[in-house]
């Protein structure tokens, strides 16, 4: 191999010819790009934010003699469970808009789990909307300017004669959006509260599902180009940028759909970039039937 | 919302650079397409990692990282739907053609893209080996060896082309 003939292919490369929407794709590029990293941002600093508001409400729950007694009254007749909407909250301004939605729980003998379910959901948002306010102020004395954006509601994810999965969004919006969803699952008949520790018999749930989620994500990838998680073992470069996902927390956001399947839950940018939006993945019953304390909910 | 200036360094790059490393995306993928694509999804993961290097010198060899891996994984997505792009096909049906830097292209093209990166990188982009090693993620003593017998496929594969004229 003489340099002549090296030379020859560098020419050849060199003389690559350049398509005249190169300048258009990597101006769209850089601008997506920098969209999604603007609400990359914008999640991580909110998702630690819904993940404290969870652990609290979770501690004072397990603390609460009160809370724990009334859970474990098992009432006789059980009546409608209905979710209505308790109260809204609106910011109208030019740059900055803000509409929350709290829900309301009726209809629970419980009152008890009624009245702290339905607390929570006030505060929860109430939060909300001071910390909206408290951004709009810090933006406008910094005078940058900009958009401002949050807007929270709630859907019911599962509603038949023994659960009752609401779950509660939050998209936050500073340029783009960025979403939360929070869940909470009741037992209608017996008026208690299901926590994911709760469902096991153990914490060996912890490694079994998110093994299984683990699998799902590399399945998923490998049949679905479109389809990017943040899970080791996939052989992308996803790998060399961010951290990937380890483990399901023992409090992970989950809910049962109606088919008695468990369902857990990730926020926007938690295991996933941001056009992968808020992911679920279903877990099969058949995988965690020997580690459940009951297969009452659990089908 | 003001740009951190490592931020701003890599967007500097990006735009002034874009002809290079569309050449190096276009030399895996031999479709202008794609290379578009590949392009494209490059500049989105580069913006979006949040370790991007703070040196300007480490720009460039950390940015061809990005797009080799990218153009990678292309390729092994495609291999497995068993595509061929546009301009690869043409490139085996003109087999018979004999102009020679067809076929010292077509030398190059039959090395396996890990030998192909080292070459393109080594001479057409020259870059150091030290980057190589950084971009192809493989110390400098693989890198080297790689190199060598790179070199020497590639003088095998054109000799053989002579002999057969």
């Amino acid at each position: 191999m003489n340099d002549k003939k090296l030379q020859e292919l560098k020419n050849d490369y060199m003389n690559t010819r350049i398509p005249d929407e190169l300048e258009f794709t990597v101006q769209k590029a850089l601008k997506e790009g920098d969209k999604m990293a603007r609400k990359q941002n914008m999640g991580r600093k909110w998702a630690g934010a819904a993940v404290a508001s969870l652990l609290l409400f979770t501690s004072v729950l397990n603390t609460s003699p009160s809370v724990a007694q009334a859970l474990s009254n098992v009432p006789i007749i059980t009546k409608i469970v209905d979710v209505l909407t308790f109260q809204e909250y609106h910011v109208n301004e030019e740059n900055y808009k803000a509409n929350i939605k709290v829900p309301e729980v009726k209809g629970l003998s419980n009152q008890t789990l009624e009245n702290s379910l339905n607390i929570k959901y006030l505060e929860e948002n109430k939060k909300l909307y001071q910390d909206f306010i408290k951004d709009i102020e810090a933006l406008k004395s910094s005078d940058s300017g900009g958009h401002l954006g949050v807007d929270s509601g709630y859907e019911i994810k599962t509603d038949n004669d023994q659960i009752l999965s609401i779950g509660r969004w939050v998209v936050k919006t500073a340029g783009s959006a960025a979403e939360t969803i929070k869940y909470d699952t009741i037992d209608k008949q017996n008026e208690i509260l299901i926590t994911l520790p709760s469902l096991f018999k153990d914490d060996k749930y912890i490694k079994v599902i998110s093994e299984n989620i683990k699998k799902q994500m590399r399945e998923q990838m490998q049949t679905d180009t479109g389809k990017i998680y943040w899970v080791s073992g996939t052989g992308t470069d996803e790998e060399l940028f961010t951290e990937p996902f380890a483990s399901i927390a023992r409090n992970q956001n989950f809910y049962i759909n109606n088919s008695g399947k468990l369902v857990i839950s990730f926020d926007e940018y938690e295991v996933a970039p941001g056009c992968m939006g808020v992911v679920e993945f279903t877990i099969p019953s058949e995988l965690i039937s020997e580690i459940l304390v009951s297969n009452e909910y659990i089908k | 919302m003001g740009k951190t200036k490592p931020q701003q360094l890599l967007i500097d790059y990006i735009i002034s650079n874009q002809e290079n490393y569309y050449r190096l995306a276009y030399s895996y993928v031999k479709n202008r397409n794609d290379a578009l694509d590949i392009v494209h999804d490059s500049i989105c993961k580069a913006m979006t990692t949040r370790h991007t290097p703070h040196k300007p010198e480490e720009i460039k060899p950390w940015f061809y990282r990005v797009v080799v891996n990218t153009a990678l994984d292309f390729l092994r997505k495609q291999k497995s739907f068993g595509l061929v792009g546009e301009d690869a096909l043409e490139l085996y049906n003109s087999a018979e053609d004999t102009y020679e830097d067809l076929d010292l292209s077509k030398a190059l093209d039959s090395l396996s893209p890990n030998y192909r990166s080292i070459i393109v990188l080594r001479y057409f982009e020259d870059l150091k080996i030290e980057d190589i090693a950084a971009i192809l993620g493989e110390n400098v003593n693989t890198i080297k060896t790689r190199l060598y017998s790179a070199l020497k496929k590639l003088r095998l594969h054109l000799d053989n082309e002579r002999e057969e004229v």
